[in-house]
C-alpha cells in the first residue's frame, strides 16, 4: 500500500487533519522562536555537522574507543549486528537478572527492532514509561513521530484509552488529570521495575558514557531504581567528546520542541554500586548506509523529529501513513535501506520543498536525499509501470522540438473540445479532483511569437 | 549581453501570456531576449518521478539550445533551480557548466543581474505574494523562516516599490502550495489539501492578486481558487510588472 | 556469537566509512552569564528562582517555599530522612523534598547541573515531589559550551536538570509533574 493512500485515509477527516497540521505547525514555530534567539544558531548547525561527519568518517575508531572506555567504567558492552540479536541479547541479560518486569524509557532503536512483542512472547512485561509511549502502547499503536509517538490522539482519545485501562472517569478529557492518573499508574511500575531499558541520545567515546534526553524524568526514574540498566544504541549514536555535547545540547531542544534544553540531561557511566549497567550497540543496517555515500549523511540525524514538524505532506498525512518507524522527511530516506520495496512510494510522499534540510539541526541534506533515492527506486523498477513508461514516453516528446510542438497543440485542442465532465473526471484525471485544469488558450507562446515581427537583431547576436 | 528566454513547456502550453508579459518586461527593462525555437523542458518532471536517466536526452537538447547564450532566463524558478542543481549528472563540459551558470529566474535576473530593486507604476490591490519553494530556499531568492525573522526578498522588494500596492501577511510565510510536480498527481490528496490551506491563508488575510514569480506553484493555486470559485486573481509577477510599466 | 557481531560491525564499518574529514573546533560563542538571564530563562521553562543572601539562610528560605514538606532530605542540613546510596525504593519514594546542591547553572537555558556526589542517591532528584537546588550565583555560565569545560569528567552519573518534571504528549498542552520533581526551585546564594 502506498503513502499516498494511506494519506488519503488520514484525510478523510478533515478537521483533525487541520487539527494536526496546526498542533505541528505550533511546534515548528516555537521551533523558530528558539533559533532566532540565538545568534550562532545556523554556526552551530554546521558544527554539529561537521563533527558527525567526522565521526561517521572514523566510526570503527572511536566505537571502539567508546567501547574501551565503556568497559573501563564497569558496564557490559554487547554488539547485535541486527534486531533480532539485539531482542535476544536483551532477553538473555534479563533472563540472568532473573527479571520479568522492564520499564523502558523511550528508545526508537526498541521500535524499530520491535523488541516489546519480543519481550512479551517470552513472558516478561514491558511498560513503556513516556506518557506518549504508555498511550500508545495501551491501544496497541504504533508512535505516530518520534518526539510526540502520540501526536495523532486527541485528549478525548486518550480519555477514553485511561478509562479502560487506568480506570479514569468515563469523559475525563483534561491532560492535567489525565497526567496525573497516569503519573501515579507509572510510579508504581518504576518502584517495582527490575530491570529499566533506556534508549540513547549520545555516546561518549571519550568516557564511554551515554547521554539520555528526556523532559519527564522517565529514563532517570527508572534507571536509578532497577537494578539493571540496559541502554540500546545504534552505531551512529557516538560523537567523539565530552565537549561535543556543548554543540549538540543546544541543538537538539531547541529543534525538537522550541525548548532551551531538556529538563534531563542525564549521563550514565558507571552503575551504582551493586548494580549492573549494559550497552547494545546496534548496527540493524546502518553499516550497509555507510556505504551509500547518496545516503550516508542520514546517519548524522539526532531524532529530534524537526523534519516531521515542518513538513507540509507529514503534517497532512500523519506519521501512520508512512508505515515505518521513524516517519516523515527523515524516515523517507532511511526506510528504503530497510527495504526497498515496502517503502518505495516513501521518497515520493514530499514536494522536495526543502524546509527540512533547512530545520535539520545536523544539516542533512534531506530533500536532496529524497530525490537520489527517486532515482535509485526509478532505475530498480520500484516505481509504478505506468509512471514508468509514462515518463519514457514525455522524455522522447521533451527531446524532440517537432513532437513536443506537435503534442502540445493536440493537448490543448483536446481539452478546449471535450466536455469539461470528461476532462475532470476523477477517475482519469488525478489534478481533477480538488482543482480546474488551465483553460487551454488557443496558440501556444512558441506560435504566438513565430507570428511576432523579427526584432532588430532577431540571431543570438541581439546585444 | 546575449539573452535567451526559456518558456518552460507548461507555460508555453498553458500561460503564453506569462512567456509574452517576460519577454515585453525585459524589453522594457532594456534587454532584447530571443526566444530559440527549438527549446522544450528542462526535464524535472522525469527526474523528480525517479526517471532521471530517461531525462538526459533533455537535458542534452536544453543545453544544446542555450550554450550560446550569455543569459537563460525563465519565469519558473524550479526549472531553473533544476538546471542548476540537477545537470550534475551529465558531464560537465564547458558548455553544461555555461548552461548551468547562466540560467537564471526572471525575478532573479532583475535584481541579481540588471541590478533593479525598485520600478515606477502603481498596482493598487492587495497582493498576495506565494513564494515558490525552489526560488526561495533552493535558488535563495527571499529569506527563509527556517533561519530567521526578517521577511525579505527579489521579489517583495519589488513589489512593494509599486505604488498602492499592499503586501498581504500570511500566516504562513513561505509554506510550500503543494504542487510539487508529478506529486500534484501521485500524492492528489495531499497536493490538493496543501494547495486548499494555502490558498485559505490568502483569503483569510485579504489577498485579492495572488502572485509569484513561478508559475507552476500558480497554476496549482489557480486550479484551486477557480474551482472554489473565489475572488482571487491569479497573476506570475511578470503580468504583473509588466502591465505597471509603460514602454522605455 | 556476540563476538562475530562485534567483528562484523567494525569490519563494515571501517570499509563502508568515507575518507576521514576533520574534527571541526567549537569556539567559545560568549553570551550572556548573568543572573537575570538565568532567572528569566528558567522561569520561563517551569521553574522558580529565589535568592537569599547566604547560605545560612536556607533553612528559613525553605520554610517560606515548602512549610508543608514533612519528609526532607538534603546533604546541606540534617533532614527529616536520612539519605544514602542504600536507602530502599519504598523510602525514597515518601519523600516530599529533596535539596541538594547544584554546581553549575547555564544562563541560555536555565538548567544546572547535578554530580551523582551531591544526589545522596541515584533516583533521589527525580523520585523527589518537589526539588530545591542550591547555587553559588557565580558559577552561573553562558552556555552549555562553557558548563562542559567546567566539567572534567561527569563521573559514573550525573545531569543538567532545567526546570520540573514534564510532558505535552496529551495534544501538547503543557503539564507540570510528569514523573520526576513537581517542581523545581533553583535557591542562589
Amino acid at each position: 500500500m502506498s503513502h499516498a493512500i494511506r494519506a488519503d485515509k488520514f484525510l478523510l477527516d478533515a478537521d483533525r487533519t487541520t487539527w494536526h497540521d496546526e498542533t505541528l505547525w505550533f511546534v515548528r514555530e516555537k521551533r523558530d522562536r528558539a533559533v532566532y534567539a540565538v545568534p550562532e544558531f545556523q554556526e552551530l548547525r554546521e558544527l554539529a555537522s561537521g563533527i558527525k561527519n567526522h565521526t561517521l568518517s572514523r566510526l570503527d575508531l572511536y566505537l571502539q574507543e567508546f567501547e574501551a572506555a565503556a568497559k573501563a567504567n564497569g558496564v557490559h558492552v554487547h554488539w547485535a549486528a541486527d534486531a533480532a540479536e539485539h531482542n535476544a541479547i536483551i532477553l538473555d541479560i534479563t533472563r540472568k537478572a532473573g527479571a520479568t518486569r522492564i520499564v523502558k524509557s523511550k528508545s526508537m532503536l526498541t521500535e524499530e527492532c520491535h523488541l516489546n512483542p519480543f519481550l512479551i512472547q517470552h513472558g516478561i512485561e514491558v511498560v513503556d514509561t513516556d506518557l506518549g509511549e504508555r498511550i500508545i502502547q495501551f491501544r496497541d499503536e504504533p508512535p505516530s513521530h518520534i518526539v510526540l509517538p502520540a501526536i495523532h490522539l486527541k485528549k478525548e482519545d486518550v480519555g477514553d484509552t485511561f478509562h479502560t485501562h487506568l480506570g479514569t472517569d468515563k469523559g475525563e478529557n483534561d491532560p492535567q488529570r489525565l497526567t496525573e492518573a497516569a503519573r501515579q499508574h507509572l510510579r508504581a511500575k518504576f518502584l517495582a521495575g527490575e530491570v529499566a531499558i533506556s534508549g540513547v541520545n549520545f555516546a561518549i567515546a571519550e568516557t564511554g558514557a551515554v547521554v539520555v534526553c528526556t523532559n519527564e524524568g522517565n529514563a532517570d526514574l527508572g534507571v536509578n531504581l532497577a537494578r539493571v540498566h540496559i541502554a540500546a544504541m545504534g552505531i551512529e549514536k557516538i560523537i567523539p567528546r565530552l565537549s561535543d555535547l556543548g554543540v549538540f545540547t543546544r541543538l537538539l531542544a531547541r529543534s525538537a520542541t522550541g525548548q532551551p534544553v531538556t529538563t534531563y540531561t542525564s549521563h550514565f557511566a558507571k552503575p551504582a554500586p551493586g548494580k549492573e549497567m549494559h550497552i547494545v550497540i546496534v548496527d540493524n543496517g546502518r553499516t550497509q548506509q555507510l556505504g551509500r555515500p547518496d545516503f550516508r549523511a542520514s546517519l548524522k540525524c539526532i531524532r529530534c523529529g524537526a523534519c516531521m514538524n515542518t513538513c507540509p505532506v507529514y503534517r497532512r498525512s500523519g506519521g501512520h501513513s508512512y508505515d515505518f518507524t521513524v516517519p516523515g522527511p527523515i524516515g523517507a530516506i532511511l526506510s528504503p535501506n530497510i527495504d526497498m520495496k515496502k517503502h518505495s512510494s516513501l521518497p515520493f510522499a514530499s514536494t522536495l520543498c526543502g524546509s527540512c534540510t533547512d530545520v535539520c539541526p545536523v544539516k542533512i541534506d534531506i530533500h536532496t536525499q529524497l530525490y537520489k533515492w527517486r532515482q535509485v527506486l526509478g532505475e530498480a523498477n520500484e516505481i509504478p509501470a505506468s509512471k514508468k513508461w509514462g515518463m519514457k514516453f514525455m522524455g522522447r516528446v521533451l527531446a524532440s522540438t517537432r513532437v513536443y510542438g506537435l503534442g502540445g497543440q493536440f493537448a490543448r485542442k483536446a481539452l478546449r473540445l471535450l466536455p469539461h465532465g470528461l476532462t475532470h473526471a476523477p477517475s482519469m484525471n488525478a489534478w481533477a479532483v480538488a482543482r480546474e485544469l488551465p483553460e487551454a488558450p488557443k496558440q501556444s507562446f512558441r506560435e504566438w511569437y513565430a507570428k511576432q515581427p523579427a526584432p532588430a537583431a532577431p540571431s543570438k547576436t541581439s546585444a | 549581453m546575449k539573452v535567451a528566454l526559456f518558456v518552460p513547456c507548461y507555460i508555453d502550453q498553458f500561460y503564453p501570456q506569462v512567456g509574452i508579459a517576460t519577454l515585453q518586461l525585459l524589453e522594457k527593462l532594456g534587454v532584447q531576449a530571443h526566444f530559440p525555437a527549438q527549446q522544450t523542458c528542462c526535464g524535472q518532471p522525469l527526474a523528480n518521478s525517479g526517471c532521471e536517466s530517461d531525462a538526459l536526452p533533455i537535458y542534452k537538447h536544453f543545453v544544446e539550445t542555450f550554450s550560446d547564450y550569455d543569459y537563460v532566463v525563465a519565469p519558473s524558478g524550479s526549472c531553473v533551480y533544476h538546471v542548476r542543481k540537477h545537470f550534475d549528472k551529465l558531464d560537465q563540459t564547458a558548455d553544461v557548466q555555461h548552461v548551468r551558470g547562466a540560467a537564471y529566474d526572471l525575478i532573479d535576473f532583475i535584481s541579481t543581474v540588471l541590478k533593479v530593486d525598485a520600478l515606477p507604476g502603481a498596482f493598487p490591490h492587495k497582493v498576495g505574494l506565494h513564494l515558490s519553494c525552489h526560488g526561495q530556499r533552493g535558488l535563495h531568492q527571499a529569506n527563509e523562516s527556517e533561519m530567521t525573522p526578517v521577511r525579505d526578498g527579489q521579489l517583495s522588494r519589488l513589489l512593494r516599490s509599486l505604488d498602492g500596492i499592499e503586501l498581504t501577511q500570511l500566516n504562513r510565510n513561505d509554506e510550500c502550495c503543494g504542487f510539487g510536480g508529478t506529486f500534484c498527481v501521485s500524492e492528489a490528496g495531499i497536493s490538493a489539501r496543501m494547495g486548499q490551506d494555502r490558498v485559505a491563508d490568502h483569503v483569510r488575510n485579504g489577498t485579492q492578486v495572488l502572485t509569484g514569480s513561478d508559475m507552476s506553484c500558480l497554476m496549482h493555486l489557480e486550479g484551486i481558487v477557480r474551482r472554489a470559485k473565489l475572488p482571487i486573481k491569479v497573476m506570475h509577477a511578470a503580468e504583473i510588472l509588466n502591465g505597471v510599466l509603460v514602454n522605455a | 556469537m556476540s563476538l562475530t557481531s562485534r567483528e562484523r560491525i567494525l569490519a563494515a564499518a571501517k570499509a563502508n566509512k568515507p575518507e576521514e574529514l576533520p574534527l571541526p573546533t567549537v569556539p567559545d560563542f560568549g553570551g550572556e552569564a548573568t543572573v537575570e538571564r538565568f532567572t528569566t530563562v528558567l522561569t520561563g521553562i517551569g521553574g522558580t528562582v529565589v535568592r537569599m543572601g547566604g547560605l545560612q539562610e536556607l533553612g528559613e528560605t525553605l520554610q517560606q517555599l515548602f512549610p508543608e514538606a514533612r519528609n526532607v532530605a538534603s546533604p546541606l542540613f540534617r533532614g527529616t530522612v536520612p539519605v544514602n546510596r542504600e536507602t530502599p525504593t519504598g523510602i525514597l519514594a515518601e519523600i516530599d523534598l529533596a535539596v541538594l546542591p547544584g554546581e553549575i547553572g547555564v544562563a541560555e537555558n536555565g538548567c544546572v547541573w547535578l554530580p551523582e556526589a551531591n544526589m545522596l542517591h541515584r533516583a533521589l532528584p527525580t523520585i523527589t515531589q518537589h526539588l530545591a537546588l542550591v547555587l553559588d550565583q557565580r558559577q552561573i555560565v553562558a552556555t552549555m559550551h562553557q558548563a562542559y569545560a567546567q566539567l572534567p569528567h561527569t563521573g559514573g552519573y550525573g545531569k543538567f536538570v532545567a526546570g520540573p518534571s514534564k510532558t505535552a504528549d496529551i495534544e501538547q498542552s503543557l503539564v507540570i509533574g510528569a514523573h520526576g520533581a513537581r517542581s523545581l526551585v533553583v535557591v542562589l546564594y
